[in-house]
């Protein structure tokens, strides 16, 4: 992911972001994961409550990434100097 | 009174109640400028992490939520689900690309996609595709709100186009007077009216039909039987095997399409800090949830008693099935206030979603090419306008194109809105394409994907235009979203002749923008409440004024 500023110590975090949000895509749009009825959970077809599962769980992950991303911009004060830098020549 | 009558008079209670509001919001919070595009529209680029929640999710519940995706599992099955991916993928997507949007936007000014565009390639040209994409892309999605609020006053048993035409004179109305701040108002009536609906309609409903694993295996019962129009089962409750690729394209294509729309980047740009960006993809899914339900409501009408039969007696128009659904299951009162949450529902996206394109049109065509010199009072005459112009022209899809299943409206929009994917998203990272490359690439795409769209026939109805959304792809053999493989077409064009035009050495014009504008938090601005027109001043060098004042340090 380009969002981290770039050399930057917190590129570990980046990939675990990456994977995480990764793993949402995947496991949503690969439709042959998902695409039979059983087993039935609640009444529910394996196809439904399945892709509905994914909802609260692509919330959890985006509220970790979330929380990760905060920490790699926290612990980036050196970076942030130079983006000051940076705007002020346009100013 | 009869049952139909009693939710007829709630629903048009509501509506006046409703019109009341909108033309009473011309007062609320009154400032110097009737249209207040950063009071609102951006909220003076104030909103915390609630209200861009709210300002975002606003965006999915439309009639799409409510008429079209039900409507196509009502008819089709499982694969009129892939509206519930569509709405998972979206939201790591934005997460990714958003907030970089957000901070170059808000270092620059930029309140258009457009605007970004121009300052980012230092192209006129391509600044104008974006825009006259995102206008033209808008009209369909208003359409479709149309066709929702028609399926109502179908059920209700108001017949002919005039109630429909008085619905949207009244909204073009309050639209006019009121500018952003009418549905900006209306939308609290909106979302609460919009909760109480559906949690009583999953809970109730289920209830009365004798439970979830009886609702899903009368469907499945339903959807076998032959479609005596293409002679094949209506549906099932899976992906059919040669549906596989068009459910996963349609949910991916309409992700990537749905932050390209003008009303969309306006509740990103709405937010006050960067993070309460990444912040809302952790609380936004709350909205998937519900409108994952709302599209088993498809399949309580197939289970309901009456439902589907009432539905076949109204020229099988699918778009029924919820309402009808409704009108079987709910007691009169309460069926009139579910279709009154339809009918706001539909009104509210619209008249957010005319003033974005209206404002597109204001900033980057009119102030750009016609008048420069434009006063603000001539400013916002040209955008109260271009607001009736832009439900003009969904009126006319509305009566010109297929309603066999009104999701084709929201994604024949996809198609036009994707292909301004490159120069926006691509661009927020690189510059490596070349600004003509990029608009040869959309000419290219927005030419092949209409005419795919237009040569779509209706399902069993040959020879009809604009009947679906997916195609085959020839060499590949499966049925894709037309604007993926649009945008496919797209990004070939455009890198093969990036390298053309730079081995041609032509100019690749002036980048405005540094590395670290995006990545850029100033803290949350407050300003002063300044008319749009200070907003608006968007040529190459901006009246200092008119740029968001960037604070350094931290």
């Amino acid at each position: 992911m380009a969002q981290h500023r770039a050399p930057s110590k917190h590129a570990g975090t980046w990939i675990v972001i990456t994977v995480l949000l990764a793993a949402a895509l995947i496991g949503t749009l690969w439709v042959p994961f998902y695409n039979h009825l059983t087993p039935v959970l609640g009444g529910f077809p394996f196809f439904y409550w399945y892709q509905l599962m994914w909802v609260p769980v692509v919330a959890i992950l985006a509220g970790v990434a979330y929380l990760l991303s905060r920490l790699a911009q926290r612990g980036n004060g050196a970076n942030g100097q130079s983006l000051d830098k940076d705007r002020r020549e346009v100013s | 009174m009869s049952g139909d009558a009693v939710a007829l008079t709630i629903v048009i209670i509501m509506f006046v109640v409703v019109t009341l509001v909108g033309f009473a919001a011309a007062r609320w919070r009154q400032a110097e400028d009737r249209l207040h595009l950063n009071e609102w529209g951006l909220g003076g680029r104030g909103f915390g992490i609630f209200i861009t929640w709210f300002l975002l999710g606003g965006d999915i519940y439309t009639a799409y939520t409510f008429i079209a995706v039900p409507a196509l599992v009502y008819g089709v099955g499982a694969l009129g689900f892939f509206a519930v991916p569509y709405t998972i993928v979206v939201f790591p997507i934005v997460f990714v690309f958003a907030p970089r949007l957000w901070s170059v936007s808000r270092v620059h000014g930029y309140i258009t996609p457009a605007d970004f565009v121009r300052g980012r390639y230092g192209s006129h040209g391509l600044a104008l595709a974006v825009a006259v994409t995102g206008i033209l892309a808008t009209m369909p999605y208003i359409a479709l709100q149309l066709v929702g609020i028609q399926a109502v006053l179908t059920v209700l048993g108001v017949h002919g186009d005039w109630p429909l035409i008085i619905a949207f004179a009244v909204l073009a109305g309050y639209t006019f007077v009121s500018g952003l701040r009418a549905p900006a108002l209306i939308a609290f009536i909106k979302d609460i009216l919009i909760y109480v609906m559906i949690i009583v309609a999953i809970v109730y409903i289920p209830e009365r039909l004798g439970g979830w694993s009886h609702i899903f295996s009368v469907a499945g019962t339903h959807l076998a039987q032959t479609n005596p129009k293409t002679g094949k089962p209506f549906g099932s409750l899976t992906v059919g095997p040669t549906a596989v690729w068009a459910y996963s394209s349609l949910a991916l294509g309409s992700a990537l399409a749905l932050f390209m729309y003008p009303h969309a980047v306006t509740g990103v740009l709405a937010s006050r800090r960067r993070y309460a960006i990444r912040f809302n993809t952790a609380i936004l899914p709350a909205y998937t949830l519900m409108l994952g339900f709302v599209a088993l409501l498809g399949y309580m009408a197939l289970a309901a008693p009456g439902v589907p039969q009432a539905v076949k007696a109204n020229g099988a128009n699918a778009q029924l099935a919820v309402p009808f659904l409704f009108q079987k299951m709910f007691p009169p009162w309460f069926a009139g206030i579910a279709y009154s949450a339809i009918v706001i529902g539909a009104l509210v996206p619209a008249a957010i979603m005319s003033i974005a394109a209206a404002n597109l049109f204001t900033r980057n065509i009119y102030k750009e090419y016609f008048n420069p010199d434009a006063t603000p009072a001539q400013e916002t005459r040209v955008a109260q306008t271009v607001s009736l112009l832009v439900k003009l022209g969904a009126l006319i899809f509305v009566l010109a194109l297929s309603k066999t299943f009104s999701i084709n409206l929201q994604l024949l929009g996809g198609i036009w809105i994707l292909q301004t994917f490159p120069a926006i998203v691509i661009g927020l990272y690189t510059r490596w394409f070349h600004r003509w490359a990029l608009l040869a690439g959309w000419a290219v795409a927005m030419i092949y994907g209409t005419l795919t769209a237009y040569s779509t026939p209706a399902p069993g109805v040959p020879g009809s235009h604009f009947g679906g959304s997916t195609a085959n792809v020839p060499v590949f053999n499966h049925t894709v979203y037309i604007a993926l493989t649009a945008l496919v077409i797209n990004l070939v064009v455009a890198a093969v002749l990036t390298g053309v035009f730079r081995l041609a050495k032509l100019s690749a014009g002036v980048d405005e923008t540094l590395p670290g504008h995006y990545h850029a938090d100033p803290p949350g601005l407050r300003r002063p409440r300044v008319p749009i027109t200070r907003l608006t001043v968007g040529s190459p060098d901006p009246d200092p004024d008119s740029r968001p004042p960037v604070r350094h340090g931290r």
